[in-house]
């Protein structure tokens, strides 16, 4: 999996290519780690090319969106394809990740 | 009536790159069986997933030699079935028990979960040095 990190003026996009697993989880939570601290504090988390993830990959997002909350920001997730829905929506998470249908349309409200 | 009769077998290191590799092999798994629905191979791949990471990340060798990780997939008529090897392993005094906590504060503990939502049915059994999973599901043909 390839995390690549885009500045889009008023908020950070991190793209997440592959599966989203045990592998990659410790990768996202560095790059968003290092996003946040090179003062980053709106993160979206594109999910338009995870064709995978499960509860590693959750807990990895999760633990991001903690990263980004108590540094005064916020973490939000963009684009997310059936499988994700369906480990978002069994777990309920998507309460607490609610996915938005385009990256632009997930901070265009705050 | 379908002429499902798929069947592979996978072993490795159980270490987190193993997972990657075992994925691929999901992915052989389905190229070969033409009538499963999406959704049916969705929820049977994360759930087979889940329980080999549950293994690496888990599993405690009984010696200096490692604890190995084991897959046997197989398919017939109307039901996918995965056999998760968890080899020279400790036996887990209570396998099936899911994590508690608050489930929006916790950044793990949600894979046992998912296996019993995404399965018909799930065990888990001693078998020598071995504990053995077994996740079968329910799969009628795509019409």
């Amino acid at each position: 999996m390839q995390f690549t990190i885009e500045d889009r003026g008023t908020y950070t996009e991190v793209v997440a290519n592959g599966r989203l697993n045990m592998v990659s989880a410790p990768t996202l939570r560095s790059t968003v780690d290092e996003a946040v601290g090179a003062g980053s504090r709106h993160i979206v988390v594109n999910l338009a090319s995870t064709d995978f993830m499960d509860s590693s990959g959750l807990g990895a997002l999760i633990g991001c969106l903690k990263v980004a909350r108590q540094a005064g920001g916020d973490l939000r997730i963009a684009c997310a394809q059936k499988q994700v829905q369906m480990v978002l929506e069994l777990t309920n998470m998507n309460r607490v990740l609610a996915p938005y249908a385009t990256v632009e349309e997930a901070f265009a409200r705050d | 009536m379908t002429d499902r009769d798929s069947q592979r077998r996978f072993e490795a290191e159980a270490v987190p790159a193993a997972i990657n590799d075992l994925h691929d092999e999901l992915d052989r798994f389905w190229s070969d069986l033409d009538d499963v629905p999406f959704e049916d191979q969705m929820a049977f791949t994360t759930a087979v997933i889940e329980a080999a990471s549950n293994v690496v990340e888990h599993g405690v060798p009984l010696d200096r030699g490692g604890v190995r990780l084991g897959v046997e997939l197989s398919a017939s008529a109307t039901r996918l079935q995965a056999r998760v090897l968890e080899i020279n392993a400790a036996a887990h005094p209570d396998p099936l028990t899911p994590a508690t906590g608050d489930p929006e504060e916790l950044e793990s503990g949600r894979g046992l979960f998912l296996i019993n939502a995404l399965v018909t049915t799930v065990t888990v059994e001693r078998q020598g040095n071995t504990n053995v999973w077994v996740l079968s599901k329910e799969s009628a043909p795509r019409r």
